[in-house]
């Protein structure tokens, strides 16, 4: 007969209670004392049966007492638990490491982006955005410009010519023939520009594309000037890029244009010190413009003496692939959708 | 072009800024040098002539006057003083004949005799070879000399193998042969220009010259060639026998025919410095109209008006005096300016405003807005309409493409397009672009192709111009979508239809007329007309498996086709917004067993016909066949929401208005509501 040590039973099951972390743990805790079949408690009211009844009760009455206690300490344990393990906190848990599931969104091409905010800038400063053909004739693409048959000006436009017409068509090399076109409806003062794809046959290489678009623009008056082309101009680059940067025109020739320019802006990586991007030059080279030749405005129906203004043209790929990094041209119209979600 | 660095010093006394220093100037004031690049003892600067100034430019003289210009320094041109050899006759030796002076409008020989040909001196072959040419023999490299100092090409002949001492400059007999110095062979039409002797073409004018009358060791008697030829003739030409020669390029952008005689005097004073030789009395020149200076008035104002810049009277003429214009002063603002022949690109005023802004400097122009009235821009609202589409089909999840503009032969062929419908490109650059696009469909799957094996769902759209025979250009709004989708793609039609302000939308079953062949793209019974009140204004549904199959796309697709100009002129801006009810809406349901064939709408309208404005919507939830249900029926479920505006409907109400409906649905026998 092992001898009955309440008193240590009752400081190791005060442990036992304490230690349980969960109602789990604290049901075997339960279990080993109160335990209908083998809890210790249970086996020392059962062993009393051998012990003189004098003994008998008095142990008795404290083992139940310490089965009271216990029952009772482990009761307002497991309520507290119970209480922890019940709140939301705890049940409805969420890893917020897991990636989140996006919904399927709709993406804009680069170019309409593009094309968008450069006729939102041009807007802004009173021009109007107009549209004409793609198939084009001779006349309004090449001689109503000034560029003339069999004159070695033209090879600069690699042209595609359409089959079977009677009239002789291709398809515009730039939107320039919009210009003329809008003249011959519209008068002056006018400001507008046009966007518009355009083609040229060349073999297409990072960065050349027979597909393309332009971005044209016209204004005419009574007295405009390339002072006045330079302060717009500028201004344009500004707003797009969002920073500060410099123009400069270089001498260039286009048969529509007198006095031609090319326009560069500074380097918007190294700002004109020379780098990489612009081949130490601290120039990037951005488009053709220039005063409106005499002739065009003639061929467009205006009389050259009363009116003057400038025109210009700029590729808008151009400024995508510089806005996002782009090395290549022919990604715009790969109808990838690796490259399509970028943007 | 390349110019050699030493060369050009060799123009002057003075020391030439360094060459990059040089370079910059150039750029910025005459022409973009391109690169500056070490070449043995010399420098090579890559300079991109400007096209207009070929004429002055092709040539390290005429860079030499715009250095000139730019610097200050006076450049050197020497005239050239040749000693003639009074007791032969240059007439003797050659006949010259020329046949069209449109074609040919200066002609101009000499002759040299007793020559000795043989290698070229080493300064000679260096510059040569700077300048991207290969030395052959002292008589040649001369001619080439000459023509990349003075820009103007020359040729020599072996006198002697010249049948009869004739030249001749004529248009090509259709068919002549010659063969050219590099033994290349060409056949010659009719508009092609030669030079010939009493028998044969001995050159291709202004082009590439005849093997027979070559010069080689033997040769003793060299008659130089220095001539003008109409550019477009030489253009024309070069062109037809696909060849392009440091002549040809020169004679196509034009050349001073004033230029041929000095040319020729410097070119037979050096062959005979180099080879030798007598020169023969006489210069044999054929110049039937000499060409004069013009003439150009030009109004100082305008100058500042055109720049917008103030530069002053003395500067602008000190700015044409140093480019060689002679000026001549008329009124006090107004002054004559004569034009140097050599200067082809000026002719009118503006052309002088170039020469007085480049020179002064563009980069003194200051940036200045203009005083313009305020006029606000037109509103564009094909583009305002684009951009409102593009977006609503993004927010739906599309995303847009842009494709080429142009389909293959290949292509053609699966969508079964006739010849006769579309517009072919005479110069393709391949097999791939051969057509322009009749519709965008045919590229939007080909992007499917190259996505669906990356991405399990697919919504692409594009707006852009499509082309048919003889000229139409049309913009066209067209999407594709991954998967059996049907109804989701109709369901995008109507989101951006309602949202475009277009109501009355409906969708027709496509009855092809004879001869129409969309049905090779779209599968048969599974696709519709999208209709606007009666016009129809695109298609939908779903791709055929076999256009499907033959372009390699391995999942389902659906895809819309709406003509954009059409649907701009239907769209509107208006919106107005419907009163939501005060008054509670109630739901009842209905299901109804009918014939499979009977369409959705038929049962609709009669719910709406019958229900009139009191029932607010109806929603179709389910769609059953099959299982338990007769043969050929199906069942239709649908919510009725009524709802009044000014009250609250009684129940008595609805279910006196539910069994309206009901009995209305089923005087049709074969209908059979189902409660």
């Amino acid at each position: 007969m092992p001898k009955i040590n309440l008193k240590k039973l009752k400081i190791e099951a005060k442990k036992g209670i304490k230690k349980a972390r969960d109602l789990k743990s604290l049901n075997e805790v339960f279990n080993r004392y109160l335990g209908k079949r083998q809890g210790e408690l249970v086996r020392i009211l059962r062993s009393l049966e051998k012990l003189p009844k004098r003994k008998r009760a008095k142990i008795g009455e404290e083992a139940n007492k310490l089965k009271d206690f216990i029952k009772q300490k482990i009761e307002v344990k497991a309520e507290k638990m119970r209480l922890i393990e019940a709140s939301p906190e705890k049940t409805e848990w969420l890893d917020v490491t897991i990636p989140g599931k996006k919904p399927l969104l709709g993406h804009l091409h680069p170019l309409t982006q593009v094309k968008r905010k450069t006729e939102e800038i041009f807007e802004n400063m009173g021009f109007s955005v107009v549209e004409g053909p793609e198939i084009e004739t001779e006349w309004y693409n090449f001689d109503a410009l000034n560029i003339p048959k069999d004159h070695p000006a033209r090879d600069v436009w690699d042209t595609f010519w359409l089959k079977n017409n009677r009239v002789k068509l291709l398809l515009r090399t730039h939107t320039s023939p919009v210009q003329v076109r809008y003249m011959e409806k519209n008068n002056p003062p006018l400001r507008i520009i046009v966007p518009g794809r355009v083609f040229r046959r060349e073999a297409t290489d990072a960065s050349h594309e027979i597909n393309f678009y332009h971005l044209e623009g016209l204004m005419i008056d009574k007295d405009i000037s390339a002072a006045n082309f330079k302060a717009i101009i500028q201004d344009f680059y500004r707003e797009f890029f969002g920073k500060p940067l410099k123009i400069r025109f270089i001498p260039s020739f286009f048969p529509f244009v007198e006095p031609g320019f090319q326009v560069d802006i500074s380097c918007l990586n190294c700002q004109g010190r020379g780098c990489s991007a612009c081949q130490q030059s601290g120039w990037l080279e951005m488009m053709g413009a220039g005063m409106v030749h005499p002739n065009v405005l003639k061929n467009s129906g205006l009389n050259p003496k009363f009116w003057q203004g400038f025109a210009f043209g700029m590729g808008i790929e151009r400024l995508v692939m510089m806005k996002y990094k782009i090395n290549d041209i022919r990604l715009f119209y790969g109808g990838d959708l690796r490259f399509l979600k970028q943007f | 072009m390349n110019f050699s660095y030493n060369w050009l010093q060799s123009f002057f006394k003075k020391k030439l800024p360094k060459p990059e220093k040089l370079a910059e100037l150039l750029t910025m004031h005459s022409f973009e040098v391109a690169e500056v690049k070490k070449f043995n003892r010399d420098w090579i600067l890559d300079i991109d002539i400007l096209p207009n100034r070929g004429p002055d430019s092709f040539s390290c003289l005429g860079i030499a006057r715009e250095i000139s210009t730019l610097t200050g320094f006076k450049y050197i041109a020497d005239k050239y003083e040749l000693k003639e050899d009074k007791g032969i006759k240059a007439r003797d030796f050659i006949n010259v004949e020329v046949r069209d002076k449109t074609a040919c409008s200066r002609y101009t020989a000499r002759v040299i005799t007793e020559v000795k040909v043989g290698f070229s001196p080493k300064w000679m072959r260096e510059r040569l070879e700077a300048c991207g040419l290969k030395p052959i023999n002292n008589i040649v490299d001369v001619a080439n000399y000459v023509m990349l100092e003075t820009g103007q090409p020359l040729h020599a002949f072996d006198g002697e193998k010249l049948q009869d001492r004739k030249i001749i400059v004529r248009f090509a007999k259709e068919g002549e042969k010659i063969i050219t110095l590099d033994e290349e062979r060409y056949r010659l039409e009719k508009e092609m220009l030669v030079i010939t002797d009493a028998k044969k073409p001995v050159a291709i004018a202004g082009i590439k010259g005849g093997k027979p009358p070559e010069i080689d060791l033997k040769t003793k008697i060299v008659v130089l060639e220095s001539a003008n030829f109409n550019p477009r003739v030489i253009r024309r030409a070069s062109k037809r026998i696909d060849l392009k020669t440091d002549a040809s390029w020169r004679f196509e952008h034009g050349i001073d025919p004033n230029l041929t005689e000095f040319a020729i005097n410097r070119a037979t004073l050096l062959i005979q410095e180099i080879a030798g030789g007598r020169i023969a009395q006489g210069l044999i020149d054929f110049y039937p109209g000499k060409v004069f200076p013009k003439r150009v008035k030009l109004d100082l104002d305008y100058v500042t008006s055109l720049l917008g810049i103030k530069i002053s009277h003395q500067e602008i003429i000190a700015i044409l005096k140093s480019l060689g214009f002679k000026i001549k002063h008329l009124k006090s603002k107004i002054i004559e300016v004569e034009v140097p022949t050599f200067r082809l690109d000026v002719s009118i005023p503006e052309d002088l405003i170039e020469e007085i802004g480049r020179i002064h400097g563009y980069q003194e122009i200051p940036a200045q807005f203009p005083v313009a009235a305020l006029i606000p821009p037109k509103r564009n609202l094909d583009i305002f309409w684009e951009n409102l589409s593009g977006g609503i089909l993004k927010e739906a999840g599309f995303t847009e493409a842009y494709n080429y503009s142009f389909i293959s032969e290949k292509d053609r062929e699966i969508f079964r397009y006739s010849k006769r419908e579309l517009m072919e490109v005479e110069n393709p650059t391949s097999l791939d672009f051969q057509y322009l696009r009749p519709s965008l469909i045919p590229n939007l799957l080909k992007n499917i192709e190259k996505n669906f094996r990356d991405f399990a769902e697919i919504k692409i759209f594009e707006l852009g111009k499509i082309f048919h025979h003889p000229k139409t250009e049309k913009k066209v709004l067209s999407g594709v979508m991954s998967g059996e989708v049907f109804y989701e793609t109709k369901g995008t039609i109507d989101l951006l239809l309602n949202k475009l302000g277009v109501s009355n939308i409906w969708f027709d079953e496509y009855r092809p007329k004879p001869g129409e062949n969309k049905l090779s793209i779209w599968q048969p019974k599974k696709c519709a007309e999208i209709k606007i009140n009666h016009e129809k204004i695109g298609f939908l549904g779903e791709i055929s498996p076999k256009i499907l199959d033959s372009l390699k796309v391995a999942i389902k697709v659906s895809a819309f086709d709406i003509d954009f100009e059409k649907l701009s002129k239907l769209t509107s801006e208006e919106h107005e917004y419907r009163p939501i009810s005060r008054f509670p809406s109630a739901v009842r349901d209905i299901a109804i067993l009918v014939p499979r064939e009977v369409k959705v709408a038929q049962v609709l309208n009669k719910i709406y016909d019958t229900g009139k404005k009191l029932v607010r919507d109806v929603d179709l939830f389910d769609i059953y066949e099959g299982g338990e249900l007769p043969a050929g029926k199906k069942n239709l479920a649908f919510h009725i929401i009524y709802q009044a505006e000014d009250r609250t409907m009684t129940s008595e109400e609805i279910d006196g208005l539910q069994k309206k409906i009901i009995s209305a649905l089923e005087k049709n026998r074969t209908w059979q509501v189902r409660q």
